[in-house]
């Protein structure tokens, strides 16, 4: 046998295709599978809501309390007098179980529903509010997220969405990271959805108590500037955020109120007991 | 949205500078394998040929470790989602293996030819997850020199 030398014509070793286009179309498969798994089973929860009683619900979330308790400031005079103020707007509502507020020390100013019927308020929201009529409104959100079921619906997705990303691409891989802004994003969306209906809602709630909606965009007007900043840097970072802006829900709500008719009447200040806040 | 900058930084950083080191590497490749065309290199046990005096032998060895870059491995990791060829490995693999028999050859320019060539492959950071993988091959032979 005489060597000849020579070379391969061609390398039939490698695949001769477009690794951009593989890479598209390979993404394209699994959001749109993620994506459409986890539309479907949002739909699921929504209807399961349906089927948790309150009382099962109590039941279920008794043993959960929100953050550690030394943050927590219970049986003040100023959860008392939250807690009144509940009550009574919770009789503009249809809601049949009793609801706990509970007040936590914090600096940001926030409220929001928990499972088991509790409404967590942060303690400098009393800070942003200058009327009984704005935190009356903040209440009246909460409220209305009960009435929607919108903690359970918020709350089921999150654990959809995390039991997804862990089961198809193991938790904390880049894949995640790849695939997580586009469910985030569906996610933020239905949530503003939900803001929107719950402030159409407590909207509705402090017109049936007070008898008009003056203060109800009090609380957003104070946190506008502060959120105004932080949106300016990334024209693109609403889309992904789990409340719509501050300008876009004071704008909503003023429409609504004058789409009804709703008077906007002078406000009433902050009881003695909820306002020594601002003093200490 | 900070991640998804960060991340699509990365992808594209793999891409356009993986996809020129491949391109420059596969340009040397071919030139040196042109160069070398003339000293056979096979895997049989005997020299080849009419004249087989031998005067000299000795083992040649040649390796590279060659990194895959962040887009080929997100890429395998879509794929591996859906089941397939890993087609972004293979011009690693490919890569690796011609550049290893490559080394092996110049680092004996003078020798006739180099018979038993073996090829051994395996992965660096096997196991690691998160870790960029690389893989190395190993190439080596025995060196022959002919009586003239």
């Amino acid at each position: 046998m005489k060597f000849k030398p020579g070379l391969p014509e061609g390398n039939v070793n490698v695949s001769h295709n477009s690794p951009g286009k593989e890479f598209l179309l390979l993404f394209a498969g699994i959001t749109a599978i993620l994506l459409s798994a986890y539309l479907i089973l949002g739909l699921f929860i929504d209807v399961a809501v349906n089927y948790i009683s309150p009382e099962l619900e109590a039941k279920v979330f008794k043993t959960m309390s929100y953050g550690s308790g030394e943050h927590q400031i219970e049986n003040s005079d100023k959860q008392q007098a939250m807690q009144i103020l509940v009550n009574k707007l919770q009789q503009c509502t249809d809601l049949p179980y009793p609801l706990q507020v509970n007040l936590v020390e914090s600096e940001t100013p926030n409220a929001f529903a928990f499972p088991g019927g509790k409404i967590v308020v942060f303690s400098s929201l009393l800070d942003s509010v200058q009327s009984e009529n704005g935190l009356a409104f903040v209440l009246a959100h909460e409220l209305s997220h009960f009435q929607n079921r919108d903690h359970l619906r918020g709350m089921g997705r999150s654990i959809v969405f995390t039991a997804l990303m862990s089961a198809v691409t193991g938790a904390g891989s880049d894949l995640t990271r790849l695939v997580a802004p586009v469910a985030n994003f569906s996610q933020a969306q239905y949530s503003q959805h939900r803001e929107t209906m719950a402030d159409e809602q407590a909207l509705a709630i402090i017109n049936c108590y007070y008898g008009h909606v003056g203060g109800a965009t009090e609380f957003f007007e104070t946190i506008a500037p502060l959120a105004g900043n932080k949106n300016h840097t990334s024209a693109v970072s609403h889309y992904f955020s789990s409340h719509p802006e501050a300008e876009r829900r004071i704008a909503n709500l003023k429409k609504l109120a004058d789409e009804h008719n709703m008077p906007r009447n002078k406000t009433a200040p902050l009881n003695a007991t909820l306002s020594a806040n601002t003093a200490e | 949205m900070d991640q998804l900058i960060i991340f699509a930084l990365l992808l594209s950083l793999g891409y356009f500078f993986g996809r020129s080191a491949e391109k420059r590497h596969y340009a040397s490749i071919q030139q040196r394998e042109q160069d070398f065309i003339n000293m056979p290199t096979t895997a049989g046990k005997y020299v080849l040929g009419e004249n087989t005096t031998v005067t000299k032998s000795h083992l040649v060895t040649g390796s590279v470790v060659i990194s895959v870059d962040y887009f080929k491995r997100i890429l395998a990791s879509l794929r591996s989602f859906f089941g397939g060829n890993v087609r972004s490995y293979e011009t690693l693999v490919d890569r690796a293996r011609r550049e290893a028999v490559l080394r092996m050859k110049e680092s004996c320019p003078d020798a006739d030819q180099i018979i038993n060539i073996r090829l051994e492959t395996s992965s660096i950071y096997k196991g690691q997850g998160k870790q960029i993988g690389s893989v190395e091959v190993l190439a080596y032979g025995t060196a022959v020199y002919l009586a003239p």
